[in-house]
């Protein structure tokens, strides 16, 4: 095996004092960016950037890819504690894990999401070692329609979920597209939906819809129950971690699901959002405990977690090995690639294997400390919760409006994370499913721009979706997981017709 | 006193005026399908429809409900206790917006704290200063210094030179 | 930290001092770069790079602030720009969009709103065809696709920027005739290109030069008056400087150049603008920007006062023709 013996030799490059002094700076600086909503993994690797510009190039990348990997684990983190997703894919994250820490369970909650974080991650990364030449080649075969094959997964796993009513859940979709859909149309290059008001040019930052929604609408909800997190008074002990760790081999089935959702959602490359959105809904449908899901079930924080890490550091693998970045933190990467003499590409692999190799390595490294640091931590952030919550309200408030002042740096978007904040509340209230109104945000333009591309290419056709052998798998896949819940329903109910008739 | 039934329909009212807003929005860009698929306000177009119709769905099942006489849709929205408690606290949220946008989120932060604290949970001067100086700077140094990402400012920091 | 802005302030007058000429203007708080891209664009590597350069060689007293405002394909900072009128401590980083984008979609600012400072290189534009494609030079490859119009796809940047706005100047020089397909910038359009969902782009060197190394991707002609500056061999013993002009490759159609530029809000006073000169004047003759243009394989020139002016009049008619024949052009 050619790529182990690589690999040997990346570990000789990055395993130096220096490197893991590097990495856990790093770590923290990624935890400080994760846990400010607002202030994103992109963020930070950009300001650091600058820094970079003096050391040598595998130093540097090692020190801004665990930066992204704190922000990473940063980012769950205020999704469990707070209900504020730190970044889009560990929106998720909060469905299951903001319960489990009302309910007292933060530190079981907090462990679970690091360690299968950690999990999905070095499942990238070792797919990355055994598959570098193969998936290269793989994802050259992407094009429009099968990004949207792709989109349409994910959204068609995530209908059907939720005992919401229908028109409601149409609703929050219906909202999220629209309000993707404002700004810059790159298809045809019209500015859409922005009403003649300069502020609406960038269109709506899903951020400021996140902390608005989540940040904002449940502190409302809080305040409007009496001030309380439930259960408190939980103790939290170094020793609650271990013994989380010890249940997680329990979890073996999601932990691999989510593994492959994320590595696939990674290389294809559909993204860390679509794969734990994904992830998620098919832990749901799949597990035995599927009710308790939404209400503090710990397989609903494994699974996204797993499928977001996982699918964040195979995504590394098109940024090195095509130039295509998977996401805003990537193409300031390659940004950064390009800064140091580094051209990302099909033949960074052949002209510097000791960064690649190296940087393959420090990604196994640099996850294995990431872990051990927010582990750490773990004790420190559950206490949080300790504290009154007359004083950590008003903190969060603050958090809430200046991470999203800092999103972009727009006097416009305190206002507007203040009116997400009512929409949060009333849509809470009244049994409005939130999370098909943030999906639809992250990934409808994308879909909507995927969709339309592929009908330039086939003027106007849609047999595009059923052109070639792996878009038409996709589709199928898609409409499969579309149709399940109806013919289930249908299912269920012949079979009960069946039985009034028979007695 | 707001019921259920009435918080219901006004919020499908909202969301109905906001798609029907989307679809006039999106008739600016062509919403039919040419020969290189969909027109640009297509998308809009459709989801603002798809939103104004799911609304309208949700008043006219709401209305049936209730007209059929399900309990649900009786119960109060919205007590006068209930109502009262999340007004203190959006109300100083909204003061902190304003004040932000107007005086600079350095001063808006420590009056907000000191206002919610001193005021509302009923912490000393000390504990109630120290906290909200003490997260206003933490904020001025991560974000200003070390991120250097600068804030809203008003005329206090302009005073002083920032 | 203190001693290090006294050292800057120090640096700083010595530099000014060496300028010569007395200028009255000196930035007296933090400088806003507004950069008109989203992190890790073409623009935002330009004005990141400008930053780093300044800062190596303390060209400024006071410290830079980078702000992203990429919205709209970068309205959003020159509105931005538009809002500190007067306010000369607000540099804004751009295109030619600076006074196209105005154009083409209905926005709050007109160019009229910017100063111009500077441009300070030119960005090129290629024409590539995938790397097994049988077409040996661009007349080939156009008159395969005036063999069958609407049977080749070009692919580029979002619609009615520069990369549409070259294949409309294209198809109405030579009658050729594509599928244009818009993608969300240059580097998914080269690997559309390299994994041959398309038939060609118009990407700038940087923007495919990966997929050019690993033989993907071939370019056949560069629009620019001149060669580019040779370099060391890419792919194939073939470096940039030897690909033909599309001139030579018979095209008829000379130039296509997409400036780097810098602006100021309206009504700055005129030794604010010498100022930014100066210093961008500066930035441009060290070895760190020269390494950079190379590496990019962009062209270094630096524009300022009339010779930028026209420049701008001229690109700024050129473009105008092909929107208005287009109907492009914004009611």
């Amino acid at each position: 095996m050619d790529n182990i013996a690589n690999l040997m030799h990346g570990f000789s490059v990055a395993l130096t004092t220096h490197h893991i002094l590097l990495m856990m700076a790093g770590v923290l600086l990624g935890i400080l960016v994760g846990v400010l909503p607002g202030l994103g993994a992109p963020n930070g690797v950009s300001l650091l950037l600058p820094l970079t510009f003096s050391m040598d190039p595998v130093s540097a990348i090692i020190l801004l890819t665990s930066l992204y990997w704190g922000a990473l684990f940063g980012g769950s983190t205020t999704s469990i504690l707070f209900n504020i997703p730190g970044e889009p894919s560990s929106v998720a994250t909060t469905f299951d894990g903001h319960p489990m820490a009302k309910q007292g369970k933060a530190t079981e909650a907090l462990s679970f999401a690091f360690l299968s974080a950690g999990i999905g991650a070095m499942a990238g990364v070792i797919l990355i070692t055994v598959l570098s030449g193969w998936v290269a080649s793989f994802a050259l075969r992407f094009s429009s329609p099968e990004f949207f094959a792709v989109y349409f997964i994910t959204f068609a796993s995530f209908i059907g979920l939720g005992g919401s009513s229908p028109f409601k859940a149409i609703v929050a979709m219906g909202v999220g597209f629209a309000l993707a859909s404002i700004g810059m149309d790159s298809v045809s290059g019209n500015i859409r939906l922005t009403y003649d008001f300069d502020v609406l040019l960038a269109g709506v930052s899903f951020l400021i819809a996140v902390i608005g929604l989540f940040g904002i609408g449940e502190l409302m909800l809080t305040m409007e129950e009496g001030l309380r997190f439930n259960g408190i008074s939980a103790k939290v002990r170094a020793r609650d971690v271990l013994k989380t760790a010890a249940k997680l081999p329990r979890y073996w089935v999601a932990l691999l699901r989510s593994s492959a959702i994320g590595i696939w959602m990674g290389i294809t490359p559909g993204g860390p959002t679509a794969a734990s959105f994904m992830s998620y809904a098919m832990a749901k449908r799949s597990s035995r405990r599927g009710a308790n899901f939404g209400k503090g079930e710990p397989e609903g924080v494994i699974a996204p977690e797993t499928a977001d890490h996982a699918a964040g550091s195979a995504a590394m693998l098109p940024m090195l090995a095509l130039g295509i970045p998977g996401s805003a933190t990537a193409a300031v990467m390659m940004g950064g690639l390009m800064i140091w003499g580094l051209n990302p590409g099909p033949t960074l692999f052949t002209d510097r294997p000791d960064f690649v190799w190296g940087l393959i390595a420090s990604m196994y490294l640099g996850n294995v400390v990431a872990v051990i640091v927010v582990l750490a931590t773990v004790p420190l952030f559950a206490s949080i919760l300790r504290i009154p919550f007359s004083i950590v309200g008003p903190v969060i408030v603050v958090v809430c409006f200046i991470g999203a002042f800092t999103v972009a740096s727009k006097e416009f978007d305190i206002w507007l994370a203040l009116i997400f904040g009512f929409v949060g509340y009333f849509f809470k209230k009244l049994d409005y499913p939130i999370a098909p109104l943030i999906l639809a945000m992250v990934i409808g333009d994308k879909a909507e721009d995927a969709f339309r591309q592929s009908m330039i290419f086939s003027q106007g056709s849609l047999s595009i979706f059923w052109s070639n052998p792996l878009v038409t798998t996709l589709m199928s896949l898609g409409l499969i997981l579309l149709l399940m819940p109806l013919i289930g329903t249908i299912f269920r109910r012949l079979r009960a017709l069946g039985k009034t008739r028979a007695a | 006193m707001i019921t259920r039934f009435w918080a219901e329909c006004a919020m499908a009212l909202t969301t109905m005026i906001f798609g029907l807003g989307i679809v006039w929005g999106a008739l600016d860009f062509g919403i039919g399908w040419d020969s290189s698929g969909p027109q640009p306000g297509a998308f809009p177009f459709y989801t603002g429809m798809l939103v104004a119709l799911a609304s309208l769905g949700t008043i006219v099942v709401t209305t049936a409900r209730r007209f059929a006489g399900n309990d649900l849709l009786g119960e109060i929205f919205l007590d006068a206790e209930r109502a009262r408690r999340v007004a203190s606290f959006i109300l100083p949220v909204i003061g902190f917006v304003v004040l932000s946008a107007t005086l600079g989120m350095y001063v808006a932060t420590v009056l907000y704290l000191v206002f919610t604290m001193r005021f509302q949970g009923g912490y000393g001067w000390l504990p109630t200063l120290a906290t909200g100086f003490g997260a206003a700077l933490a904020f001025y140094f991560a974000l200003e210094k070390f991120f250097q990402i600068g804030l809203l400012k008003g005329p206090l920091e302009r005073f002083l030179g920032f | 930290m203190k001693n290090f802005s006294i050292t800057a302030v120090v640096a700083g007058a010595i530099a000014i001092g060496g300028a010569g000429a007395a200028q009255a203007w000196q930035p007296t708080k933090p400088v806003e770069f507004v950069v008109t891209s989203g992190a890790g664009g073409g623009t935002d590597n330009f004005a990141r790079m400008v930053q780093s350069i300044i800062t190596k060689h303390k060209l400024l007293e006071q410290p830079v602030v980078v702000v992203n405002k990429g919205g709209g394909s970068g309205a959003e900072g020159y509105v931005h720009g538009k809002a500190g009128k007067g306010d000369p401590h607000r540099v804004v980083f751009g295109t030619n969009n600076a006074y196209l984008l105005p154009y083409v979609a209905k926005l709050g600012y007109k160019p009229a709103d910017l100063t111009p400072v500077a441009a300070l290189a030119l960005d090129e534009f290629l024409l590539w065809v995938k790397g097994d494609a049988p077409y040996a030079d661009a007349k080939a490859y156009i008159e395969a696709v005036k063999a069958k119009p609407n049977g080749f796809k070009m692919a580029g940047s979002q619609s009615k920027d520069t990369d549409q706005t070259l294949t409309s100047m294209i198809q109405g020089a030579t009658g050729a005739k594509w599928i244009y397909v818009p993608f969300q910038g240059g580097s998914a359009a080269a690997t559309q290109l390299a994994g041959g969902h398309v038939d060609s782009n118009t990407n700038n060197p940087n923007e495919n030069v990966g997929q050019w190394k690993a033989g993907q991707v071939k370019p056949l002609c560069v629009f620019s008056p001149v060669r580019l500056a040779k370099s060391d061999p890419v792919f194939d013993g073939k470096g940039w400087g030897d690909i033909p002009t599309c001139k030579e490759a018979g095209l008829p159609l000379e130039t296509f150049q997409m400036p780097r530029t810098v602006w100021l809000p309206a009504e700055v006073p005129a030794d604010a603008v010498t100022f930014y000169e100066g210093i961008l004047e500066k930035v441009s003759q060290t070895p760190e920007w020269k390494e950079f243009v190379s590496r990019t394989a962009q062209t270094g020139r630096f524009m300022k006062g009339k010779e930028f002016a026209d420049f701008v009049a001229q690109d700024e008619a050129a473009n105008k023709k092909v929107f208005e024949a287009e109907g492009w052009i914004a009611k």
